[in-house]
Formats: C-alpha cells, sequence, structure tokens
C-alpha cells in the first residue's frame, strides 16, 4: 500500500507529466472560456496526442482539460453573458450580473475557488467511496431516470426568476424545441418540414449562444450609449509596494478574498451542494450541466436571501461552480469500477483506456494500483491548478473591460457565429443561433428568463426517450414508474419539487395577511 | 458617420478584388492533397465509429502529409452526418466514415442518400454482433434463450440501438433464422450501447445486442456473458465466445465501417486516397490500436467494397420491409404524443398568465429608452450576410469584411478598427483552424 503510493506518487512527479498537466490547463482554459467549444470537444481533439504518451498522462491531460474548461466556461458568462459551457447555464446571468454591478473579479473568483472546493470533494469520494457510490450508477432504470430529470426540469422553473409560470413557459418552449426532428425513440421525423438539416434537431449549444450572448447583443445595441463599456469597471483599490505585491499577490488577494468568507460562513451548505454534483456526476445519464442546475435550486431554496438569485448570488454562484465540478469526478466512478462512462468525457476516456490496454472494472483497483493512485494525485494537482489558470484567465478577460462598446458589439457578434459554427461546421446551427437570438431577444422583454428553454432542449430528449422506453418495457403500463421503490420514492421528490413555487407563495400570502 | 463609412467600404471592396485575382491566380492544383481533409464522423464523440475515425485520422495525417480533422456531425440515426458527407464538394478533401446504417437509412425513408452517392475508398472495420445477458441469468446458451423466448413470448426486453437499428436486425434476423418472430422479443429503443449495457445492468432489460468490442469492460468484470457472436468464425481477443454457426444456426451480421467521398470526386483522387488508406489499413500501428481497442480490423478494396454495400444494402432491405418487422414499428406511445403533451401543458400555462401577470407587471416591464426600434435588426444582417457568403469566399475574407464593416458602421475609427480586423481574424482562424482543429469555413481559395 505504502510502496503503490510513492511509486505513484512519483509518477505523478515526473517532469514530462508536470509538463502535459500545465498544457491541458492552459488548452481547457482556452477552450471552456471560448463559446461553443464545449469540454467534450476538447477531450475527443487531444485523443490522438494521447496516443504517445503514457497511460497515466493521457488521463492527466484529460482530467486537468475537463476540469479547467468546466470551471473556464464561467468567464464568458461573465463577460459576455455567454455560458462557455453548458455547465455553466444556470448562473449565467448571476455572474453577468455581478460584473456589471463592478465585481466582475469577486465573481469569478468566487466561482473558480468554489470549482477547487467541489472538484476535491468529488476526488475524496472517488478516493475513498468508488467501490460502494458505483452501486449508484447500476440502480437506475428508464423509471428512476424519467423521475430524476422531471426533478431537474423542476429545479430550473424553481430558480426562475420573477414568476414561476414563466418559468414554465419557459421551460415547455425549450422542451418542444427538442422534439423537433428525429425522434430518438421512433426514429421518425417531426416538425422538420422536408428539410434534411432539420433532422438533427435544435443542438443546445448554437442555442444556448443565441439565446444567452446574442439577445443581449441586441438589447445593447437597441439602448443608447455606443461609448459605454458593456461591463463596469470593477473597483479596484489602491495598491502599493513591489511590482509584484501590486500585480500577483494584490490581485490574486482582490480575485480570491471574497471566496474564503463565503466559505465560512456556510461551510456545511457547500459540502451539501458538492454532494448533490457528486452523486449527479455518478449517474450514467447526467453531468456537469443538470449538477449545476440542481444545485442552484437547491441553494436557493435554503437560501436567506433567494431574490438575489437570478440577479448576482454569489452564494449560488458559489454552490452551483462547486456542483458541477465535483460532477465531473463523480462521472469518473461507474467508468472506473464498471466500464459505464458517467458522461460523455468518460466516454472517451474508456476509448483511451482500451486502446491503452487498460481494463477498467472492480479489479482495477488492485490490478492497476498505481495508475489509480496515480489518478487521485492527478485528480488533486488539476484542481489545484484551476488557481492559477482561472487568475490569469480572469486578469486576461478583464483586459476586455476597457473595451468600449462600439468595438466589442461586432467582434462578440464575430464569436457567436463562429461558436454555433464550431460544433458540428453548419450553417444551419449559424441560423438557429440568429434565430434563438431574436427569441431571447423577444422573451427578455416580456421578462421571461431563458435559462430554463436551454435546460427544456438539454433534457427534453432524455425526458421522452425514457417515458416511452419505460411505457414499452412494460407493454403499456403506466405503473413501471411507480413500481419499483427507488422510482415510487424519486417521484415523490420529483412532486415536492415541482409543488415548491405553489407553497412558497402561499406561505408568502399567508405571512402577508 | 455616413462619410466616413462609405471610404474605408470603398477601399476594402478594391482589396478583395485584388486579393480574389491574387490568390486565383496562384492557385495552382498540383499535388493532391495540398490542404487540410475533412472526416465527417456521423456519429459523437467517443462512441466506437468516432475512436476509428480518429485513428485512421492521425494515421492518415502521417501518410497524406496534410492535417485531417475529425467532425462529429451527429443525429438523426446517422442521416445528419451520412447526407452531409455525401453532398459535400466533390474536390476530394470531405471524406466520410461511412457505416453499416448507409444501407438501411433510405429503406426505412428517412432520406434519399444511399451508398450509391458514394464513391467507396476502402473498407477499415468491420465488427460482428454479438448477443449478451447479465452474469446472473438463467441462460447458458443461445438454445437457452430460445426456448425462453418462444415459451414466453413478448416478454423478454431487449435493446442496444434505437428501433431499426443495426443491432435490432441482427436480433430479428436471429430469430428468424430460428423460426420466431421479431415481435417476440419486446425491442425498447434505447440510443446506445452503452445505455443499453447500463439499463441491463440496473434489470430493465434481459438481452443486449451490441458488438464485442462495446461490451468488453463488463464482458471482462463478470457481469456480463455472451452467449454468441453473429460471425463466421470466433473473434480471436474473445477466443471463449461461440459463434452462430457452432450453435447450429446459420446468421450472421455486424456493423461495417468505411471511408468514402461524394461520388462526383475525380478519379485520380480517388486512386490517391485509396492507395493511402490501403498503407494505413495494412500497417501495423492501425492493427494493433485496432485490436487493443476490441475492434475487428478488416479492408477491402473500392470495387469489393461496392459489392458488399451491393449486397448488404439488398440484405438489410429485404429484413426491413418483411411485414413481421413492419407491424413492429406501430409502438405503444406515438411519435407525436409527448409534443401534444407539451403544447396542452403549454397552453394552461399560458392562460395561467393571461389570468395571473397583468395586474401586477404593469409598469414594471418599461423599456429603457431606445436608440431606435429597429436597431436590433442590425446584427441579424451581418450573420445573413455571413451565412450567404462564408461558404463560397472563406472565413478569412468574410469575417474580415463583415467585422471591419460593422466596426466602421458602429462609430469604430478606422484606425483601430483596421489593425484590428487584420491581427483579429487571421489569429482566430490559425487558432480554431490550425491550433484548436476545428474546422472554418475554407471557401474557394483554400482559406
Amino acid at each position: 500500500m505504502a510502496a503503490t503510493l510513492v511509486q505513484s506518487l512519483t509518477a505523478v512527479l515526473d517532469p514530462t507529466l508536470l509538463l502535459v498537466v500545465a498544457a491541458a490547463a492552459v488548452y481547457g482554459t482556452v477552450f471552456g472560456s471560448i463559446p461553443g467549444l464545449s469540454a467534450t470537444m476538447a477531450v475527443a481533439l487531444i485523443v490522438p496526442i494521447t496516443y504517445f504518451l503514457s497511460p497515466l498522462a493521457a488521463l492527466a491531460a484529460v482530467i486537468t482539460l475537463e476540469a479547467c474548461a468546466i470551471s473556464a466556461g464561467d468567464i464568458p458568462s461573465a463577460l459576455v453573458r455567454i455560458p462557455g459551457t453548458p455547465a455553466s447555464a444556470a448562473y449565467a446571468d448571476d455572474l453577468y450580473q455581478l460584473a456589471r454591478q463592478g465585481q466582475y473579479e469577486r465573481a469569478l473568483g468566487v466561482a473558480v475557488m468554489f470549482s477547487v472546493v467541489g472538484g476535491l470533494f468529488g476526488v475524496a469520494v472517488l478516493m475513498f467511496f468508488a467501490r460502494p457510490f458505483a452501486r449508484f450508477a447500476t440502480l437506475f432504470t428508464v423509471a428512476e431516470y424519467f423521475w430524476f430529470y422531471v426533478i431537474g426540469l423542476g429545479c430550473a422553473v424553481v430558480v426562475s426568476r420573477g414568476s414561476a409560470l414563466k418559468g414554465a413557459f419557459a421551460l415547455l418552449l425549450g422542451l418542444l424545441f427538442s422534439t423537433v426532428g428525429l425522434s430518438p425513440v421512433h426514429t421518425q421525423a417531426r416538425f422538420t418540414f422536408g428539410r434534411p438539416e432539420l433532422y438533427q434537431g435544435i443542438n443546445f449549444i448554437p442555442a444556448m449562444i443565441g439565446l444567452f450572448g446574442l439577445s443581449e447583443i441586441l438589447r445593447a445595441v437597441s439602448t443608447p450609449g455606443a461609448n459605454e463599456r458593456m461591463i463596469a469597471a470593477p473597483i479596484a483599490p489602491a495598491r502599493s509596494g513591489s511590482f509584484f505585491a501590486r500585480q500577483v499577490s494584490g490581485s490574486f488577494r482582490d480575485v480570491f478574498g471574497g471566496s474564503l468568507q463565503i466559505l465560512w460562513r456556510r461551510p456545511l451548505q457547500i459540502l451539501q451542494c458538492s454532494a448533490i454534483g457528486t452523486i449527479i456526476g455518478i449517474l450514467p445519464g447526467a453531468g456537469a450541466d443538470i449538477a449545476a442546475w440542481v444545485s442552484f435550486g437547491y441553494s436557493k431554496q435554503r437560501s436567506k436571501t433567494p431574490e438575489e438569485y437570478g440577479r448576482g448570488s454569489l452564494e449560488g454562484v458559489a454552490d452551483a461552480g462547486a456542483a458541477n465540478n465535483a460532477a465531473l469526478a463523480g462521472a469518473w466512478i461507474p467508468a472506473l469500477v464498471f466500464g459505464i462512462p458517467g458522461d460523455s468525457i468518460t466516454a472517451i476516456v474508456l476509448g483511451i483506456m482500451t486502446m491503452k490496454n487498460l481494463t477498467p472494472g472492480p479489479e482495477i483497483f488492485e490490478r492497476q494500483g498505481v495508475l489509480v493512485y496515480g489518478l487521485y494525485f492527478v485528480f488533486i494537482l488539476a484542481n489545484l491548478a484551476l488557481l492559477p489558470a482561472g487568475w490569469l484567465a480572469i486578469r486576461a478577460g478583464g483586459q476586455l473591460i476597457r473595451v468600449p462598446r462600439h468595438t466589442l458589439v461586432p467582434i462578440i457578434v464575430m464569436f457567436c457565429v463562429i461558436g454555433a459554427y464550431a460544433i458540428g461546421g453548419s450553417y444551419f446551427d449559424v441560423a438557429l443561433m440568429l434565430a434563438m437570438g431574436l427569441l431571447g431577444f423577444a422573451l427578455e422583454r416580456a421578462q421571461v428568463p431563458v435559462g430554463p428553454v436551454v435546460l427544456g432542449i438539454i433534457l427534453g430528449g432524455p425526458l421522452e426517450e425514457r417515458f416511452v422506453q419505460g411505457i414499452t418495457a412494460s407493454r403499456g403500463s403506466i405503473t413501471v414508474f411507480v413500481s419499483r421503490p427507488l422510482a415510487a420514492v424519486l417521484g415523490v421528490v420529483a412532486l415536492v419539487v415541482w409543488l415548491l413555487p405553489a407553497i412558497t407563495a402561499l406561505r408568502e400570502k399567508r405571512t402577508n395577511a | 458617420m455616413r462619410a466616413l463609412a462609405s471610404t474605408p467600404l470603398r477601399t476594402l471592396s478594391v482589396v478583395l478584388a485584388v486579393a480574389t485575382l491574387a490568390a486565383t491566380g496562384c492557385a495552382s492544383q498540383g499535388r493532391f492533397p495540398s490542404a487540410p481533409i475533412l472526416l465527417v464522423c456521423p456519429w459523437a464523440a467517443g462512441g466506437g465509429s468516432d475512436r476509428v475515425a480518429r485513428l485512421l485520422a492521425t494515421l492518415l495525417e502521417q501518410d497524406l502529409d496534410v492535417p485531417v480533422n475529425v467532425i462529429n456531425v451527429t443525429g438523426g440515426d446517422g442521416v445528419t452526418g451520412h447526407s452531409r458527407g455525401a453532398l459535400a464538394r466533390d474536390d476530394g478533401y470531405t471524406m466520410t466514415l461511412i457505416t453499416v446504417e448507409i444501407a438501411t437509412l433510405h429503406w426505412r425513408q428517412m432520406t434519399s442518400v444511399s451508398y450509391r452517392d458514394f464513391a467507396p475508398i476502402g473498407l477499415v472495420n468491420r465488427d460482428a454482433a454479438a448477443v449478451f445477458v447479465r452474469s446472473d441469468a438463467p441462460w447458458r446458451t443461445l438454445r437457452d434463450l430460445e426456448q425462453t423466448i418462444r415459451a414466453s413470448r413478448g416478454t423478454l426486453r431487449a435493446s442496444g440501438t434505437a428501433t431499426a437499428g443495426i443491432w435490432h436486425l441482427a436480433l430479428a434476423g436471429w430469430l428468424d433464422a430460428v423460426g420466431l418472430a421479431p415481435a417476440d422479443v419486446t425491442w425498447v429503443s434505447i440510443a446506445g450501447s452503452a445505455p443499453s449495457l447500463q439499463e441491463l445492468m440496473a434489470g430493465g432489460l434481459d438481452i443486449v445486442v451490441c458488438s464485442l468490442a462495446e461490451a468488453r469492460p463488463l464482458l471482462n468484470a463478470g457481469r456480463v456473458r455472451s452467449l454468441g457472436v453473429m460471425a463466421n468464425e470466433r473473434v480471436p481477443q474473445f477466443a471463449a465466445v461461440p459463434t452462430l454457426k457452432e450453435q447450429g444456426v446459420d446468421f450472421s451480421l455486424g456493423t461495417i465501417r468505411a471511408l468514402a467521398v461524394p461520388r462526383a470526386v475525380p478519379s485520380d483522387r480517388i486512386r490517391a486516397l485509396a492507395d493511402a488508406v490501403r498503407r494505413v489499413v495494412h500497417s501495423d500501428s492501425y492493427r494493433s490500436s485496432m485490436a487493443t481497442g476490441g475492434f475487428t480490423p478488416a479492408y477491402e478494396e473500392p470495387d469489393e467494397l461496392t459489392r458488399t454495400l451491393e449486397q448488404t444494402d439488398g440484405r438489410l432491405g429485404a429484413l426491413l420491409r418483411s411485414d413481421a418487422f413492419e407491424r413492429l414499428a406501430a409502438s405503444q406511445v406515438g411519435p407525436m404524443f409527448f409534443p401534444r403533451l407539451l403544447l396542452a401543458a403549454l397552453a394552461v400555462v399560458m392562460i395561467g398568465l393571461l389570468l395571473l401577470s397583468p395586474s401586477r407587471d404593469v409598469g414594471r416591464g418599461a423599456t429603457p429608452p431606445e436608440v431606435s426600434r429597429w436597431r436590433f435588426l442590425e446584427p441579424l444582417l451581418w450573420i445573413g450576410l455571413y451565412i450567404a457568403i462564408a461558404e463560397q469566399a472563406g472565413f478569412l475574407l468574410t469575417a474580415g469584411a463583415l467585422l471591419l464593416a460593422y466596426l466602421v458602421r458602429l462609430g469604430t475609427r478606422l484606425r483601430i478598427a483596421m489593425p484590428l480586423t487584420l491581427v483579429l481574424v487571421p489569429v482566430t482562424y490559425y487558432v480554431f483552424a490550425g491550433l484548436l482543429r476545428v474546422p472554418l469555413p475554407r471557401g474557394i481559395l483554400g482559406w
């Protein structure tokens, strides 16, 4: 045991491996902070490079890459309100509003710091409870997944600012969009109007860029003040001392200083949200994006200031930011123990592992002890690498704050176009982004939140699939969704989540009266 | 402002005209390939086809000495990727990793694209279907399973892919070969082998049909058992798994993966690509990487491959159009059930909004002062222009011209806008197409 630990630690401290981690951190940060380029894509693109690396270095590259990409996805949310990855969509409005209130550095500092906290929590679960928790992944049949998605959707309604009814409207709109294209269960075309491009359906990445990013541009160009900055300047306290003290350590404190306060004030809450994130990560049908939504909803319910959520809540950013990074390590648990990918990234990881002749399975912990312990160390290393990488990216992104709006708008439009095109090389996606931009613009005029639309598009397909699969498997009987005890429990939870807005409204009415 | 805008635009058009002339004059078509090649993979990143595509891309890149970039064009059960590949520009710079679905999609009336729209380059892999059950299941042989199915028609549940996918056809073919009907096993339409295997473990399914490679981790972990593989002989990496033939059933079926280009690509270019593919597929690194991945490497020349595709197309077409299979298509919940449910819910919510909101939201929804009511249409116009010309003119020219024009239009001074455009656009192109390997429109000039 001790010998294995020492051996794996030496393997991790190998200069080549450290170099790989550093390069992956930079690459992941760049990829995550460019809207339209997802963490999954980043990992798929480095697969050819992993052929030339040792197994541990190859997996280290993936681990660092995904952690940095998911964490850096928050940066464009704060700057231009475009979530860099879908995992940031839940709290994109909060980051953007905080930045506009002059808290750009502080808000992103909180996001990065809690990504680290959540990430380390996930690693701890992976290290100590991988085998018992992996069973979790094999407990869920389509019936349990159906209820789980209903819970996820309910959270989007709970967190939507303003009226829950408007949140539900946005959600249903997103769910309807998800039915466009080839129905995955029936393999029949719906709402395609005979156009082959519509067969692939409405991809959520161009939709997200349009709904969040382009709609904000449309709003900006129709309000006066072309010379204004898009983002309010951060409040930078005067610093004195040496260059290092001014530029590095001082700034480090500006960025991350606020985070520790939040952590000390509510340590239990952070642990709970990290745990939610990890468990959702373990489930093969759900990943970092849903983890962020669910913990954001949970956080709002528990908060003393729920009205801030969606308008700039640091607590919400902290909780959801911790959850989406915790989900990443969670996804590795079923992948290592059963060879079942916990999300799309671990699906690629399994491919890399087979190419490296590593077979996942319960015995991997004994047979490949050095590698597995090495992975733990790499996970810790990758999460610590988030701090310097995040700090650099936040500082670099902060330069955009100085750019006047009349210069920034055309550039953002260009990146919206590239981001929509990059995912599948299709002009249809660019046109889709455009249409979604218009829709988002109109919805926000009517004070309807756009976040639930994105979640609806993401979860609509899986929700319908599980529903129809459940019915098919039971040959037409609806009882399949309550006959298993776990499904029944989740059904009750789903009901409570959906009734929450009504309960809160009733309680408010009573206290007001 | 207007005068300011017209001068740079005129200058720009002159610059563009000169650049176009210069570039067309220089673009000599000597060697093929001399530019990056795009490899379309119709399936998602991380799946079996994606892994094969990325391995091929790496090796072809070394052989052809140009970058080979994989792009995942997913959706529509393979329709999107296959039609994109078939309709791509016929200069040989867009290849497609076609899979066996090319022989089923047009029979299922999902697209008119078939293998006839492609010029084959070479077969690269062939993976047989195999039958899996949980390791605690009572069946030890395929015969046991067959008897249970015969006794309890329709109660066993199976999956591995969506309805009418290749693994479903494999199961139907086996059932047909032993005198049972496809409907004697309930096929649950689950997209992909990984979620199907997971459902098998959770107890939601009794049988999974997929390739041995896809089930390898669970097979090695002893969680699932394979009752038989639908190949002519045993697969070397899985020597313990018997074939159907050994168990007295003469039936074999599986997936094939091959490289192809659009029909109209010049024959000398097809030959150049086919030579490269032949070298790559016979290389040691390809064979060993495929073997460790659990895939069965295979090779067929373009002519031979054409015959294989023809044959597969006829065989799967016959299966798909059989009465037994067509009766399956009617499922318990129709395709319009879910959308109708959503529309009904949407109607309820909208009624709720109409009844509840006006009293509260009046006044709060006051719109901020506006520059012009129609200003928001302008970014849409620029994006529309980009969509219209980028494919012909390429990213650099289109994005450069539009970015510069829009910057100037919004009032950025030319001395800032010009250098900004000249730096930002090429750097962006380089970062995406070069560094990150995400292709941007190349245009007729090659950039």
